[in-house]
Parts: structure tokens; sequence; C-alpha cells
């Protein structure tokens, strides 16, 4: 059931409170099975329980008809560009459509590389945000702090994007820098074309680079990450709470094994999902990279690419093979976030049952 | 809670109703249905400027600057009214044919102007304002033959300048679009066998051509952006050293960079100001055979004009027009955009100059003048295009902007040798007086300013600061009225100071003013 609440307030795809539905009605028929009498149990509705079930079934399926449809509808579209190439769509890195030599290798790699860098933020940050609020904060100013999460995600993208461009861009490239030069040792730290010596060597290699558009991204997903850690943290058992209080534990040892004990499952499905939405970000990546169509591992170099972003930039001018392997593109991140969030949603699920027990 | 949380956004989302309505203008449509474009980002402030005018005759012309390709596409599918490009339909782009439309279309002409070379280079910390290049130069440069600031062929025509050894990067557009379309195809056709070694190295099919996206190979330094507000932009960033990339002109003079002249056929080096442009204009040939192609340009002749005055990579956009009822497109919509493009043809031609592009000449207007009346719906008019103002037109319908254009200084040409002395080396007196206490509009080869742009003859009126536009005919100053002026550096004065941090105050207030209204509620109770 709580499941079903956050999925409402967080507006999540209602595929969560599907599955829960779903996995309430086996859960009776789990019953119905094992229990010691063979009689069988008739269900017996009245008018109005038949038609609220008809219309939440419907309403249920209904959703999964339309993600089924999407699917198909890319798997169709994508199903020329992927008989041109075949197997090669996932280990080409150039994207020619028109010469019929592209492939989704770099594409794929670019988004996930900004989706962690992301995650890799915005984690350390919400798992704060989430802790202070809901067991630091004073009760006066907690609402006042929930309300201010929220409206962080009530910014629209293209801001965020705006504000990259032309602002953190600028003050994020000495940092780059820095780092590629006390830090260049580790691979995906390096910068290849910049020489410390230099003292002519352009910014711009440091600009456009996986790291501010993770910055960015890492911004767009903290709200909904705290959101989730935050409801999950607040469900932790009262009774252990106290339990553990009461055996003298300080609050910090309260909060290390009661809270994050048993909120676990949350904080790892709140990453997923904020994983998941980090991977489908478009305009404000497509305002900050600079495509390159190689897989590029150092995060801090000028060159990033991410799949939603390629479709924002090429849909406009396609042909029709281009159009098909965009359509393609789109099918391999639909897939992956499908699973991503999949994953993330069986998860917190997991976790709730858990607390409760 | 539920519903006091409904109430709480419903009274924000009414406040801020309320703000924004003090802010937008009455716009009523009083007998126009409102129309919808898409495309070309190179016209787009021109475009933009237009429409914003036509509201007070209650005209709503709504325009998306999304690219040229995309304006194209769009208008083959049927979501827009008209579109706008610098390409026509037809073009071979990476060996795949852009189709026409089954919809019943006609070509307009747009505005004209000049594809500029907007750069980002300091010499001795200071901005350098004169950079002067060939053509085979420019296509190295943008083909990653040549890759430092101080090559020699650089050197050689900006001969006494001490250019820095940094590294040249290429920005060049990640979306498709009509400037690149118009950038490539003047390296396909001058310089083909450079452009189609680069084109190979980045693995497309040569012949290369000309093509919409611009292919980049990985590792090289370049630095693609969406639109030319993300090419500028990213240009104009002021830690953005050694960046070089091609924009209509108005976008430069928008953000107050300078422009790369470059070295025509006559042997002179020059800026795409609008009289320059109409110079080159001159030779482009206009395909007249009606039908599918009718109006639609040949630039070969532009490319090579002889005139020492004409900038080589100019050319002109196109709107495209529906000209049957079909789809969405009404003719209630028809007698909106017919009036639009009367408007935008005949008065709106004055303003281009102003905005960085270049009036249209006088036998375009006229057979523009004439498809406009295929637009299905339109209340043809005769117009007189005499009454226009339009500053090309003269009463033999010649090109008096081309007629009366300045030619350039003796020392942009090719192989000039003397010193460089003159203040103001656009001054090439056009019966103006020079103020020689300028307060740094006109930049004598390599100063701090950013608004170095303006050596195109004329009178310097040192009481306009920022970007300015000098007539070559009147001798009259005027400020850039439709840019947003905005120096590089920051905000200048206190008064901008101010007003940031009010805005900023203004901001926070409404972000807090929702979790506020919810305290005090709750303190009630």
């Amino acid at each position: 059931m709580a499941n079903i609440i956050i999925g409402m307030r967080l507006g999540l795809s209602p595929r969560n409170s599907k599955q829960s539905s779903t996995s309430n009605e086996s859960q009776s028929q789990a019953l119905a099975i094992s229990s010691d009498s063979p009689r069988l149990i008739k269900h017996v509705y009245d008018a109005q329980d038949q038609i609220f079930r008809t219309v939440m079934r419907a309403a249920g399926s209904s959703v999964l008809v339309i993600m089924a449809m999407v699917g198909i509808f890319l798997a169709l579209r994508a199903s020329e560009a992927l008989g041109k190439v075949g197997l090669g769509f996932f280990t080409i890195q150039a994207w020619e459509p028109d010469s019929g030599n592209f492939g989704i290798a770099a594409v794929i790699a670019g988004t996930v590389i900004i989706a962690v860098i992301a995650v890799s933020i915005a984690v350390p940050f919400s798992l704060g945000t989430a802790l202070y609020i809901s067991e630091y904060a004073p009760r006066r100013i907690k609402k006042f702090l929930i309300t201010l999460v929220d409206l962080m995600a009530a910014i629209p993208s293209v801001v965020f994007g705006l504000w990259g461009f032309f602002y953190l861009q600028n003050e994020i490239t000495p940092v780059a820098k820095w780092i590629s030069q006390n830090f260049g040792w580790i691979p995906f730290l390096s910068v290849q074309g910049s020489d410390p010596n230099d003292p002519l060597t352009s910014n711009t290699i440091f600009t456009s680079s996986s790291l501010i558009a993770g910055i960015v991204v890492a911004l767009m997903i903290t709200p909904i990450v705290t959101s989730v850690m935050r409801e999950v943290f607040s469900q932790a058992p009262i009774g252990e709470r106290e339990a553990a209080l009461g055996l003298g534990s300080t609050h910090w040892g309260m909060v290390r094994n009661v809270v994050l004990t048993f909120g676990k499952g949350g904080i790892i499905g709140a990453t997923m999902l904020g994983l998941g939405r980090a991977l489908g970000e478009t305009i404000a990546v497509y305002m900050i990279i600079s495509p390159v169509f190689v897989i590029q591992p150092r995060i801090l170099e000028n060159g990033a690419n991410s799949v939603s972003s390629l479709i924002a930039l090429r849909y406009g001018e396609a042909t029709q093979m281009g159009m098909s392997a965009l359509m393609a593109a789109g099918l391999a991140l639909f897939i992956l976030t499908l699973i991503v969030n999949f994953v993330a949603s069986s998860i917190v699920a997991r976790s709730r049952s858990g607390a409760s027990s | 809670m539920f519903r006091r949380r409904i109430n709480q956004v419903v009274a924000y989302l009414s406040l801020s109703l309320v703000l924004l309505s003090f802010s937008s203008s009455q716009a009523q449509a009083a007998d126009y249905v409102p129309v919808n474009g898409a495309g070309s980002s190179w016209s787009a402030n021109a475009i933009d400027q237009w429409r914003r005018n036509v509201v007070q005759y209650g005209m709503r012309v709504n325009y998306a600057s999304t690219g040229s390709s995309d304006g194209r596409n769009q208008f083959k599918s049927g979501t827009v009214d008209f579109a706008s490009s610098e390409i026509p339909y037809g073009l071979k782009d990476g060996g795949v044919v852009d189709t026409l439309p089954s919809r019943a279309f006609a070509y307009l002409p747009l505005v004209a102007g000049g594809t500029a070379l907007m750069y980002n280079l300091k010499i001795g910390g200071k901005r350098f304002t004169n950079l002067r290049l060939d053509g085979e130069t420019l296509t190295k440069i943008f083909t990653g033959v040549i890759t430092f600031w101080d090559d020699a062929a650089i050197a050689k025509a900006n001969p006494g300048i001490a250019l820095p050894k940094r590294k040249i990067v290429p920005v060049v557009r990640s979306d498709g679009s009509g400037s690149t379309a118009q950038f490539t195809s003047w390296m396909a056709e001058e310089y083909p066998k450079i452009w189609d070694e680069y084109c190979k190295a980045a693995g497309r099919s040569t012949p290369c051509g000309v093509t919409s996206n611009y292919p980049v190979i990985a590792g090289k330094g370049y630095v693609s952006q969406p639109n030319s507000q993300g090419v500028s932009g990213y240009v104009s960033q002021n830690a953005n050293e050694g960046t070089i990339t091609y924009v209509e002109y108005s976008y430069a003079l928008k953000t107050g960079f300078p422009v790369v002249k470059l070295l025509n056929d006559a042997g002179y080096y020059v800026l795409p100001t609008a009289s320059n442009v109409a110079v080159a204009l001159l030779q482009a040939k206009i395909d007249t055979r009606p039908g599918n192609t009718y109006l639609t340009q040949i630039l070969s002749g532009v490319y090579n004009s002889k005139d020492s005055r004409a900038y080589p990579l100019s050319s002109y956009s196109y709107l495209i027009v529906p000209t049957a009822v079909s789809g969405s497109f009404t003719q209630a919509k028809g007698a909106t955009l017919g009036d639009f493009a009367y408007y935008y043809l005949c008065e709106g031609q004055q303003q281009a100059e102003v905005l960085g592009y270049s009036p249209l000449p006088i036998n375009l207007v006229k057979a523009g003048l004439e498809q406009v009346k295929k637009i299905p719906g339109v209340n043809a008019k005769n117009k007189d295009v005499s009454k226009c103002n339009n500053p090309t037109f003269s009463p033999d319908g010649s090109n008096l902007l081309a007629k009366t254009a300045p030619m350039p200084p003796e020392q942009d040409r090719e192989g000039y040798t003397g010193p460089i002395t003159d203040p103001n080396p656009g001054d090439s007196g056009s019966g103006g007086t020079v103020d020689p206490g300028n307060n740094g509009i006109v930049d004598p080869g390599n100063s701090s300013n950013g608004g170095g742009f303006i050596d195109n003859g004329g009178v310097i009126d040192s009481n306009i600061v920022g970007p300015a536009y000098c007539d070559n005919d009147t001798g009259i100053c005027q400020p850039v009225s439709a840019a947003a002026v905005t120096p590089p550096s920051g905000f200048g004065g206190l008064a901008g100071v101010v007003q940031t941090i009010a805005l900023i105050i203004l901001f926070f207030v409404l972000i807090l003013i929702v979790p506020f209204l919810q305290l005090m509620q709750r303190k009630r109770r």
C-alpha cells in the first residue's frame, strides 16, 4: 500500500501500482491453494466491487498496453536500420546512417557515463538531505524543507541547461583543469591535448564534457532521489528506534543502526530510480555536450554523447534511414531504462516488506 | 492535506499568471488567424523582429527557430504552415536526396546575409578584432589541416601581428543546419579536394558535397553545439579562447564579437556587411524556370565575384509557403501568411541592415511579391515597390546599395605592405567626419574592445556606446537597437548590479512564498 502512495505522490509510472496489485493477487491465490481444506473459495462481489475491479483492471492494463505499443512501434520503425547493420549496431561507434555505418556503442556508453556521474554526485547529497529532513530537522521547518526540495523538481530542464551552459561551464573548467593536472594519472580523469606547462592551452578542452553534463543532470535527479529516501527513512519502525535509544544509543547510533539498516533497500532503489531518470535526460544534456561518436571515457575532456540528445539533435533532418536508426537507438534506451526502473522498483518494494515485518 | 496543497498550487499559479500578464503586451487578433512556422535559425533574428512588428496589425505569427532541416521536414509533414530554409528541397546530402513535399509549395526570398566567421582570440591579453583570412586557409582551419593560430598561412594574411601559438578550436553545429549547408556548399564548390579528404577521414562517402550535418572527427579538438545561439554563445564565453565558428553575421553583432575579414577574388579582405553582401549577390543566378525550383539561387558566381567589395559567403534564405489548401492550412491562415509576406518583403526589409542582414535586391522583391499571390486565401495586393523604402532600390531598378557601397580601404588589399596608421581603417571617405576621439567602437587592429566590427566606412558617432551600425550613404550612425547590447565582460555599472540583486531577491521571494504561507497556516491552527 505504501508503495502505491509513494508511486502516486512522485508521479512515477503506474507500473509500481500495477505490480503491487498483481502481487496481492498472487498472495491471495497462494493462500487459497496452501490452505488446509480443499474447499474452493468463491469470491462473491457485489455490483460496486465488480465495477471498481473492472475499472481498475482496465486502467492498470492500459498502462501495460501503451508501454507494449511504444515498444512495438519502436521495434517496427527500427527494423529497417537494424536489418541493415545487424549485430554491428551494438559494436559500431560511428553514426552515419546514410552511409550505412552506424551503431550505438559510443552513444550508449556516453549515456551511461553521464548517468553514472550524475548518480554518484546526486546520491551523497540526497542521502544527507533526506537524513537531515527525516531525522534531524526541527519539526517547524521540516515541511518547509520538503517543499523546497519538491520545488527544485519543478525547475524546467531547459533552465538547468541554460544555467549549465552559460554559467556553470565557465566556473567548472578551472576545477576540471586542477583535477586533471593533479589526478591525471587516473585514466578516466586524464585529459588528452592539455599541457599544464603551456600557458596558451585552450580551456575549451575542458568544456562540454561528460562531467559538466553529469553535474547538471545530478541537480535534476536530486529531488526525486531525496523524496524516495526520505519516505523510506520515515518508515523505519518506531519500535526499533525507541529500543535503540532505550539501550543507550546516541541519535547517530540509532540512525546508523535502525534507520539506515532498514532503509538500505530504499537507498538502493532510489539510486536506481535516479539512474533511470538520468539516462533519459535530454535538453540539459543536449545544450551542454559536444557530441562525439567514439567511446570517450575521459570524463573531464570535451566530447560526450547521449541517446536522447542524439535523437533531439538529429531527428530534424533525418532521412528515412536516419529516422529508423534513431528509432533503434530509442529502442535501446527504452529497454535499458525499463530494466533499470524495474530493478529499482522491485528493490524498493522488497525493502518495504522487510521494514513492516 | 491534499486539498490544501492543491489550493496552494492554484494560488501560486494564479499569482505567477498575474505577474506575467503585467509584462505581456496586449496582443489581440482582430480578424487574423495565427500561423505557425519553423526553420532556419540563420534568419531567425530577422523573422523574430518582423513578427513582433506585425503584432500591431493584429497578426500572430509563431516561429520556432529549430534549424532549416527541421523546418523543411515539418513543412513536408504538414505540422507547420510555413518554413524557412537556407537551402531548397531536392539537394543531395550525404548521398541521400531530400525529397520534395507532396503538398504544393513555393519559395519566397526571405532575407539576404553573410555567413560570418566569428572568433574569440586574444593577443597579449587584448581581444584581437582584425583577423584576415583567405578562403583556402579558412577551409583548412575547418578541416583540421591548420591547427594553430600562428600557422604560416594565417600569419601571411595578417602581417605584423604576433599571433599566439594557441590551438584553433573550430566550433561547428551539432544539429542539422542551413548554415552548415551554406558553409559546406562553399567549401565543396571552392576547395573540393581539401573538403573531400576531410569528409573521407570522418567516415563519409566522397564526393562529400553539401551537407547539413557537419562531420566531426573525434579527438581533433572540434566542438559541436546546437543552434546558432549555441555556437555563438560558446565562442563568446570569455574563457573559450581560440574558438572560431560560422554563424549569421547578426549573431556576431548581437554578442559583440569580431568576425573574420574574408579574402575575395578581387584580392580584398572584406566583412559581411549589408553592402558587401548586396554587392556579392548581384552575381547570384536566380533560377527563373517556372516550377519547383523557381527563385532558388545558384551561388557559384557569388563565391567568385570579381568586385572588390563582394563578400564571398553571401546568400539569401527562403520562406517556403504552401500554394494549396491542405491539412490544417486554411484560406484564413493564407490571408495572415500573405499579409505577413507582403509586410516583410516591402517594409520589413528596411530593418534588415540594422539586424545584421542585407536587404533583398529589387528583382527578388518583385518576384517574391508575385509569388505571394499563389498563397490560397491571400488578399492580393499590387504593392508599389518604390514606396517600400528599401535601401537597395533606386528609381531605375538597379541595386542602390551595391552601387553606393564603399570600396574597401587599400590596406585591406592582399599583399598591402604600407604602414597601417589610420586609426579608422574602414573610413573610405564617404563624406563624413571622423571623430578621432571615438570611444573605441572602431578598432585599429588589436584593441581590447569587443565592438570592432564596424570598419565598413562611414561616420563614427562617439555618442553611441556598444555595437553600432553606420549607414554608408547618409553617414548616420545608430545603435543596433534590436540586439541586446551586452558587453562581453559581465554587467557594466552599478545600475546593472542593483538590477541583478533586485531580480535575485524577487526570485527568492517567489520561491519562498509557498513554504512561508504553509508555515503561517500551520501557526494559525
